[in-house]
This record gives structure tokens, C-alpha cells and sequence, in this order.
């Protein structure tokens, strides 16, 4: 009975690991071949996604698509939606030709009072079509992006994906980058500490992680940005994340 | 219907290219005309090879030859598109096939 008291008091005062926050877009394929169809089906969130802990994902400051170099607004085209939950958006958008598309959400910026900071995520998930791969690994110049160096997807699991952090179109030596698991599969783990993994960037901002099942993965690469926003009459600091999403596909060797 | 009948038709009919970089066959419609077009997963352009274009009863309706861009062009009025159609394209040591279901068709052209 103490024990169960003390256990219960101690989880109630000692903080939990803080969580990762990223924002989403996930497609229903990531690779759509023409029997696919000739649409691909978006859902974008914001959420703990190893926990599948949806938070209100307001409506974005852009989302855009870009393919064979051009870039289009669809802002306007995003269908409110439930996911998680919580506020999030879908849409069902036509390819009409061959090749990779880049799907592109810069939210607004979120105040977060448990790190006393905003946080502002520019996510990204490249989708291909038709059996063309072309433009996998674009770079969009992005205030900060993960340019792909593996392509971002037709990947096995246990690949390595490989990516450079960016920011302001240069490499970020020794950036850090949090890993997290799209968590529909029941993963467990052993200790909290694993919900988010954590790699570094080399000194090229080059960073390496091979995921141990097949499935979404979201990478973020976090940086602090070089400029302030009010808050409760105060300059609070603005994280900057880098997130891309990468589906890992289960082998299906023996 | 075409999808199931020219799937089923090719996957037994034609070997799959079997390379390193494979052949990107697309084709859509301007209402005039079928484009196709042809490359290799390398970006580069097919710049040979035999197309041969099939109604949805796997009924050869057109043979042409892809110009050097990598393209081709049916027109419309001379193949029966009903059925919508099936455009292979062998280069000799790939080749690959596109699908233009009636809904492809009449979602350019109206009709």
C-alpha cells in the first residue's frame, strides 16, 4: 500500500521524458503505381507519434506540392479532419504525370509552455508515382530541411536512411536529429528513453539511422532560430524543425 | 474493366525489364491525340523503340515507332478508345505498358 502510494506521488512529481512533437504528412502509398490509381490520399497531424498523441494542427501557414521543379499552393484545397483525435487535415490530390511530388507543410508557429518556447516545424514526405523516381532527392530551400541523400522511399527496413541538415540552404555540422516511430503496430518499449531516438549530424550535417521494422518514421532535425516571438509580453526563443517522413517497407525475403 | 483484362493480358503475355534502370512508360490525352512518352529510370529518354497501342480487348489498334524525344503520338480518331486503351513500348531490351482507362480518356476530353 505505501508503495503504491509513493509510486504514485513520485510519477505525479518527477517530469516524464519530453515528448517530440512532429508535424505529419502521411500518405495512404508512398510509391502509387498506376493501379494504384491516379490520386494519392494525404493526412497531415501534429502529434507524439509513437504514442499516437494527437495535438490540434491549425491550419498551416502554406502546404504546398512540388514536382518536376514546380511548386503549387494547395492550402486552400486541406479538408478539415479528425486525426488522433485531434484538429488535423486530409487531401486527396491527382498525379497526373510521372514522377516524385513533394508534399510540403509550414505550420504556424506552436507555443509550447512546458520548454517556454514556440515550435515551428517545416515537414516534408515525398510521394512517387507511376514508377517514376525522379526528383527523390530535390532540395526545396526550405528555412530548414532534411535533403535526402537515401532516396525516401522504396526502402527496406533496417536500410539506412541518410540526410543532410539544412538550414538557411547550408549544412548544420553536428545537428541534432530525433527519430521517432509512427507507432500503429503496437510497439512497446523497454524504457522511455526509446520512445525518440537521437543521432547526430557529422561535421557535413550528414546523419545516418536504420530503423528496426518497416513502417513510417519521422525524422526532425531541431534547431534554435535566429530570431524571437512574443509571448505574454516576452521574446521567447523559436525551435526550428526539419522534418521528413519515410516509409520503410517489410522484406519479404526468407 | 480494361485495367483487370490488360493487366491480366500483359502480366502473362510480357516479361518484365529485367536491368539495372527500368522503362517508364506514361501516356495521357489532349483529346486529339494518345502521347506517349518513354525513359529510362536514369531520366534518360528512350530514344527507340516499338509501340504498340491495344484496345481493351487486347485488340492491336496501332503500331508506331517512338520518335527520338521519347515520345509518340495516336490520334485519337484512329484507335477505338471505348474500352480505353494499352500502350506498350519495347525498346528492344526493356520494355513497359501503360494503361489509359476509359475514365483517363474522358476525364481530358469530356466525352
Amino acid at each position: 500500500m505505501n508503495r503504491t502510494l509513493l509510486t504514485a506521488s513520485l510519477a505525479a512529481l518527477i517530469a516524464t521524458p519530453a515528448l517530440s512533437h512532429y508535424g505529419m504528412i502521411i500518405p495512404n502509398d508512398p510509391m502509387i503505381s498506376q493501379e494504384d490509381g491516379r490520386s494519392v490520399a494525404l493526412t497531415m497531424s501534429f502529434s507524439h507519434p509513437f504514442e499516437l498523441d494527437g495535438m490540434t494542427l491549425e491550419r498551416p501557414a502554406s502546404f504546398n506540392v512540388t514536382h518536376e521543379g514546380e511548386t503549387t499552393d494547395l492550402l486552400g484545397t486541406l479538408q478539415d479532419a479528425t486525426v488522433m483525435d485531434e484538429q488535423g487535415y486530409t487531401l486527396e490530390y491527382p498525379l497526373e504525370r510521372p514522377g516524385t511530388y513533394i508534399f510540403t507543410m509550414e505550420p504556424t508557429p506552436y507555443w509550447e509552455p512546458a520548454e517556454d518556447a514556440f515550435i515551428i516545424h517545416y515537414t516534408k514526405t515525398y510521394v512517387t508515382a507511376y514508377g517514376d523516381d525522379e526528383g527523390w532527392d530535390t532540395e526545396l530551400g526550405l528555412k530548414t530541411e532534411i535533403v535526402p541523400l537515401s532516396k525516401p522511399f522504396g526502402l527496406w527496413e533496417h536500410n539506412v536512411f541518410q540526410g543532410i541538415v539544412k538550414l538557411d540552404g547550408e549544412p548544420v555540422p553536428y545537428a541534432e536529429v530525433e527519430v521517432e516511430f509512427f507507432n500503429n503496430a503496437d510497439a512497446t518499449v523497454p524504457d522511455e528513453l526509446m520512445i525518440t531516438q537521437t543521432v547526430k549530424a557529422d561535421a557535413n550535417g550528414v546523419f545516418t539511422y536504420a530503423p528496426p521494422s518497416d513502417g513510417w518514421w519521422g525524422f526532425a532535425a531541431l534547431n534554435t532560430a535566429d530570431y524571437t516571438l512574443p509571448q505574454d509580453g516576452e521574446d521567447k526563443a523559436v525551435e526550428l524543425g526539419a522534418v521528413i517522413w519515410v516509409h520503410f517497407e517489410d522484406w519479404t525475403g526468407q | 474493366m480494361i485495367r483487370s483484362l490488360g493487366l491480366a493480358a500483359l502480366v502473362a503475355a510480357a516479361p518484365m525489364g529485367a536491368a539495372a534502370h527500368q522503362l517508364v512508360v506514361f501516356a495521357s490525352v489532349d483529346c486529339e491525340s494518345v502521347v506517349v512518352e518513354a525513359k529510362f529510370s536514369n531520366g534518360r529518354v528512350a530514344q527507340q523503340g516499338d509501340v504498340r497501342v491495344l484496345d481493351g480487348e487486347n485488340t492491336l489498334q496501332s503500331e508506331l515507332t517512338l520518335e527520338e524525344d521519347g515520345t509518340a503520338r495516336v490520334p485519337l480518331d484512329s484507335v477505338d478508345h471505348s474500352g480505353g486503351l494499352v500502350i506498350e513500348v519495347d525498346t528492344g531490351g526493356h520494355d513497359n505498358y501503360w494503361i489509359l482507362t476509359p475514365e483517363d480518356i474522358a476525364r481530358k476530353c469530356g466525352s
